[in-house]
């Protein structure tokens, strides 16, 4: 069976040959850059700079790097059995034309090819291929990537990728409703040219590969206004600012459904997942109340998903971080085929009670591992007993793609990355084995 | 009803204006101010229960950290003189070298705080180093230390082992939290404690210095 077939036979909810494996189809189901070099040395391939993948974030034009997932290359989806690769892709298979993004060159913001250039990262001795039209500077512990001489993100140094977040609350002070209309919404609105280019891009990889095509980051309406206003901020507004926070959430609507309508009438045919991006959880519980979520946020929800299902043959995807087992139902009524990462750690999102309650309508995207508490820090045994019991649980009817749950991070065992793949192929073979 | 239930029950039910308009009133009618903020920390109190109930979410204890703020802009100019409270310990809190993530950390200071404890905020990504000229620098009771990322977590570990080496660790307790730590990891590395969550973390540090 092939990987395209594969992958849609599990968002079927039946059994293909074997349940379809993720590694890297977006920002947040990956590979960290440096674990990335090294699991090149371990498949003994020759040392060379790793390129992140490039993706949109709320400005879909716009495309940087700042999450340091790797761009995982033909060798390596072939040797771990990957079945699903992101449109955005820049390294093989993809379309061999100029990628396009957006960027702010000689004082204004344009429309340019995206060429690559090394960058080297001392503290990791890790040399990366990032966008030209970034410039990473050096400012005491910190490193600062500037679009056009502005500051766009920051890593301490010893962290392992780059933060936007504390550079775009642009409507922290804002206070009145007039003001929150005078900011430039439409500039997050995609451009004609980015629009076509992914269309191609879709196009090509559709007719001339068989691999599962993600579109990934159409936008968030919680995680977006949660960063123009700050983290905590928003969550204040919900409560206590709620025709303010209102008026925000109808620009960021009117943003969400012209790029909604304009991707998905690209892109739609080609692709087999459309997703978004918006956390809503914490460890212990979700950020807000299932009434606030309903008044707020999933009325808003299903408009996103209903243009996508009616106009398009994609299937929809949410990732959300964190403990978020209230919304899930909620999510279902209004349209949600796919939840990514499933974080099996957090509170109450235990895999045999999801797959018993949602597993018909809902296909797991990811829950393949701890990856915060047991894949960095058991031994492989250990690491293919943990990955096999969730397959027995999740697999089984389909509604199941393998992906680590966010992506694997430095100072995890190599070892164990390659146990849990081995894992995913050798046990995610239909009919499952139940060994309990 | 009297005026410090009224400003314990408003800021429980997260009432910001009848909250603001009970401590003006308790105010003026000579209410001292140690009361007036009793009631705030009884009232966060009730709200840490909630949350610990699954009633209030992160969303709730946001809110109820920008009204008792609210609240405070109030009171602070009336306490004389600019004279200090009486404050139970000292805390010293950061997030670990490595991460940029501050909201559990703000969470867990602003809920020390309201529990009466003087709390100094080193930031995000913060050294071993650091910790160790604060703690030399403040002398604290506690030391606090956030983390969000496994990947930065055993940085943990390395500010541990800065103050033992500069003959600190004896001189202070120190409690640590964040989504990937747990029991287990907490006692590997030879920390006191493990906050779960912020009024798990208060809690613990109340026991600390003994009240």
């Amino acid at each position: 069976m092939k990987s395209r077939e594969r992958l849609l036979t599990a968002l079927r909810h039946e059994e293909a040959d074997r349940v379809p494996i993720d590694l890297g189809s977006t920002d947040v189901t990956g590979v960290n850059c440096l674990v990335y070099r090294e699991l090149r040395r371990f498949f003994s391939l020759p040392s060379k700079p790793i390129r992140p993948l490039i993706t949109g974030g709320s400005d879909p034009s716009l495309f940087t790097f700042y999450n340091m997932v790797a761009e995982v290359e033909k060798e390596i989806l072939d040797t771990l059995h990957i079945d699903v690769i992101s449109i955005n892709r820049t390294l093989e298979p993809t379309l061999d034309v100029k990628k396009l993004s957006k960027a702010f060159i000689n004082n204004k913001w344009q429309i340019t090819e995206v060429k690559f250039k090394q960058w080297y990262w001392g503290e990791w001795d890790l040399t990366i291929e990032i966008p030209d039209y970034i410039d990473i500077v050096e400012n005491g512990d910190r490193y600062i990537a500037k679009l056009g001489g502005r500051e766009h993100a920051v890593a301490p140094r010893k962290s392992f990728y780059f933060d936007s977040r504390r550079f775009s609350t642009p409507l922290k002070n804002v206070k009145d409703i007039a003001e929150v209309k005078d900011f430039n919404w439409d500039s997050y609105k995609i451009s004609d040219l980015v629009l076509e280019d992914l269309r191609r891009r879709a196009e090509h990889l559709y007719k001339n590969t068989d691999y599962g095509l993600v579109y990934f980051r159409l936008g968030s309406i919680h995680a977006w206004p949660q960063d123009l206003r700050g983290w905590t901020q928003w969550l204040s507004d919900l409560r206590l600012r709620r025709a303010l926070a209102e008026a925000i959430l109808d620009q960021v609507m009117d943003v969400v459904m012209y790029n909604t309508r304009r991707i998905v009438d690209a892109v739609g045919h080609y692709v087999q997942v459309i997703g978004l991006a918006d956390d809503l959880g914490t460890e212990e519980s979700p950020q807000i109340s299932v009434q606030i979520f309903n008044d707020i946020y999933k009325h808003r929800y299903e408009t996103i998903f209903t243009y996508i299902k009616r106009y398009s043959k994609s299937y929809t995807f949410l990732h959300s971080d964190g403990a978020i087992y209230p919304y899930i139902k909620e999510l279902i009524d209004v349209g949600l085929d796919i939840l990514n990462p499933i974080q099996i750690s957090a509170k109450g999102m235990d895999p045999e009670k999801l797959k018993k309650e949602f597993g018909e309508q809902l296909t797991f995207w990811g829950g393949s591992a701890n990856t915060q508490h047991i894949l960095p820090f058991v031994e492989p045994e250990g690491v293919i007993e943990h990955v096999r019991k969730l397959i027995e649980i999740f697999a089984p009817g389909g509604g199941y793609v393998f992906a680590p749950i966010h992506n694997i991070q430095p100072n995890t065992p190599l070892e164990n990355i390659v146990a849990m793949f081995k894992t995913a192929y050798n046990h995610g073979k239909y009919p499952i084995k139940q060994i309990g | 009803m009297n005026l410090l239930n009224l400003i314990r029950d408003s800021l429980a039910s997260l009432d910001m204006d009848s909250t603001l308009k009970h401590v003006s009133e308790a105010l003026k009618h000579s209410i001292s101010i140690m009361d007036i903020v009793n009631s705030l920390s009884e009232g966060m109190r009730l709200i840490g229960k909630k949350y610990e109930n699954g009633e209030y979410f992160i969303a709730e204890l946001t809110v109820a950290v920008e009204i008792f703020n609210e609240a405070m802009n109030i009171l602070k100019p009336k306490i004389l003189g600019g004279r200090e409270m009486k404050h139970i310990g000292k805390v010293i809190i950061g997030t670990v070298e490595g991460d940029l993530h501050d909201v559990g950390k703000n969470l867990v200071k602003t809920v020390l705080e309201v529990n009466g404890f003087k709390v100094v905020d080193l930031g995000v990504d913060v050294s071993p180093e650091r910790f160790v000229e604060a703690v030399k620098q403040y002398k604290p009771d506690i030391v606090g230390i956030s983390t969000l990322l496994t990947s930065t977590m055993i940085n943990i570990e390395r500010i541990i082992k800065a103050l033992e080496s500069n003959g600190l660790r004896d001189e202070i307790k120190i409690i640590i939290g964040g989504a990937p730590v747990t029991q287990q990891f907490t006692e590997s590395i030879g920390a006191d404690a493990y906050g779960e969550n912020a009024f798990k973390a208060v809690e613990i540090c109340r026991k600390l210095v003994g009240k």
